[in-house]
């Protein structure tokens, strides 16, 4: 064999690898991604949010960076440095998205994280609300994961704008954003500051959201997103519930009491609802009326069924 | 010296444990009332068991990190911050999470493959091939 038919089944082979592997890669993913009609029909064709500030990244810290320009966007003032410490692990070389969250909730504002479809990142960015995207920027089996803050698209051109690693108002094709988004099963989030709530979520989204923010920054902080909250999805009778616990916490007797009166109103199987109310009712006198929301409690079938009971007895 | 890392390392394990111990975040009190927390976390099956496995969780997602290198200062807020899911999550698969950071491992095949797919616009690790 010459050297020269050798080099030319060499090539031939090679490139065999290479289009057999882009065929492979191309009948996974990679197109334009497609909008459900609804979303279709009521989003604006183009929209950018101005003002949000950027901070170029530094060796792997797109993490710190992104959160930085997320939380500037909403009026915190916090700089890249400070986050570093907070959000950035040294031996990963990297941030992890619970800590993006974790850390988005110290800030004072609370991460709800986007139900995973396109839809929902153009409708928050259309609304005015910057959106942390993470993405693999590679292929699954050399991950390079890496996250953005994307600020605004174009529908005609078919295109996206982020603030991403060091560029700012990068623009990214609707379909090579999407191919590198989908890597992380098109993970997204979006801060703010509670009495706000995203434009497309969930009531049980944005409930597990305000709860852990909660958790973290007390009744108080969380009061706002509660009223909001209910305010938003009326009939969402855990809603109704969570703000009756944080009124109850913060003294606020009469209002918790109402609180769980809506929430069984709106589901009278809710019977951790039945067992507050109960509670709240005995604590203030009410015999008759407690006694008739524990009864509830007790009847419906689950966890809460024994402690109904138990106050029962003391009743 | 050996000695004194005899009495020093059950001390520095008591006080790591103790540590741990606070870090973990009560649900918001309710009184004599049932947290929000709790409900939620009730509506998943056995939730006496997780609350435990939560406890330990924030316990060893603290040691992690410590391990990992975060500063010593941070991670009890770092922890505390997180959700009981979230601390789950850390606690039992921090090493597979991705770490979003922007690196990749350059290989020459690995890089005429990317070059490949970055032009076919699937991926986007090299900034002159848009």
């Amino acid at each position: 064999m010459t050297t020269r038919r050798f080099r030319q089944l060499l090539n031939a082979r090679f490139a065999g690898v290479l289009l057999s592997a882009a065929s492979m890669m191309l009948a996974g993913c990679a197109t334009t991604p497609q909008l459900a009609d609804a979303t279709e029909a009521s989003l604006p064709l183009r929209a950018s949010i101005e003002g949000v500030p950027f901070h170029a990244q530094r060796e792997y810290q797109c993490g710190p960076a992104s959160l930085a320009m997320m939380l500037n966007s909403q009026g915190v003032d916090v700089t890249v440095d400070t986050l570093i410490p907070q959000v950035f692990i040294p031996e990963r070389e990297g941030s992890v998205q619970p800590e993006m969250l974790a850390t988005t909730r110290r800030h004072g504002l609370i991460p709800f994280v986007l139900n995973n479809t396109f839809d929902a990142l153009l409708i928050e960015i259309a609304a005015g609300n910057p959106v942390v995207v993470m993405q693999n920027l590679s292929l699954p089996a050399w991950p390079m994961w890496h996250y953005a803050v994307a600020i605004g698209y174009d529908r005609e051109t078919d295109e996206m704008i982020l603030h991403s690693g060091e560029e700012a108002e990068r623009i990214e094709s609707f379909r090579r954003f999407d191919a590198t988004w989908a890597r992380s099963d098109r993970w997204a989030f979006v801060a703010l500051p509670p009495g706000q709530l995203p434009e497309a979520i969930g009531a049980f989204r944005a409930l597990d959201a305000i709860a852990s923010y909660e958790q973290v920054q007390g009744p108080q902080a969380a009061l706002p997103a509660w009223k909001t909250l209910v305010a938003r999805f009326p009939t969402t009778a855990m809603g109704h519930f969570a703000l009756g616990n944080a009124r109850h916490v913060l003294g606020d007797q009469e209002g918790a009491i109402d609180a769980f009166r809506e929430a069984v109103r709106h589901d009278d199987r809710l019977a951790v609802a039945w067992l507050n109310l109960g509670l709240s009712l005995q604590s203030r006198g009410d015999s008759e009326e407690a006694h008739h929301a524990l009864s509830r409690a007790a009847e419906i079938p689950g966890q809460w069924q024994t402690r109904a009971r138990e106050a029962l007895k003391t009743h | 010296m050996k000695r004194l890392y005899r009495y020093l390392s059950p001390l520095l394990i008591l006080a790591l444990l103790l540590g741990s111990v606070s870090v973990a975040a009560a649900p918001v009190p309710a009184g004599d009332l049932v947290s929000t927390q709790a409900a939620l976390s009730a509506e998943r099956p056995d939730a006496d068991r997780e609350r435990i496995h939560e406890i330990l969780s924030r316990a060893d997602v603290q040691e992690q990190l410590i391990a990992q290198g975060v500063d010593l200062d941070e991670v009890d807020a770092r922890v505390a911050a997180l959700s009981d899911d979230e601390a789950r999550q850390m606690a039992e698969q921090l090493e597979q999470l991705p770490a979003g950071a922007s690196v990749v491992g350059a290989l020459l095949f690995i890089f005429v493959v990317l070059l490949v797919t970055d032009i076919l616009g699937l991926t986007n690790v090299f900034p002159f091939t848009r």
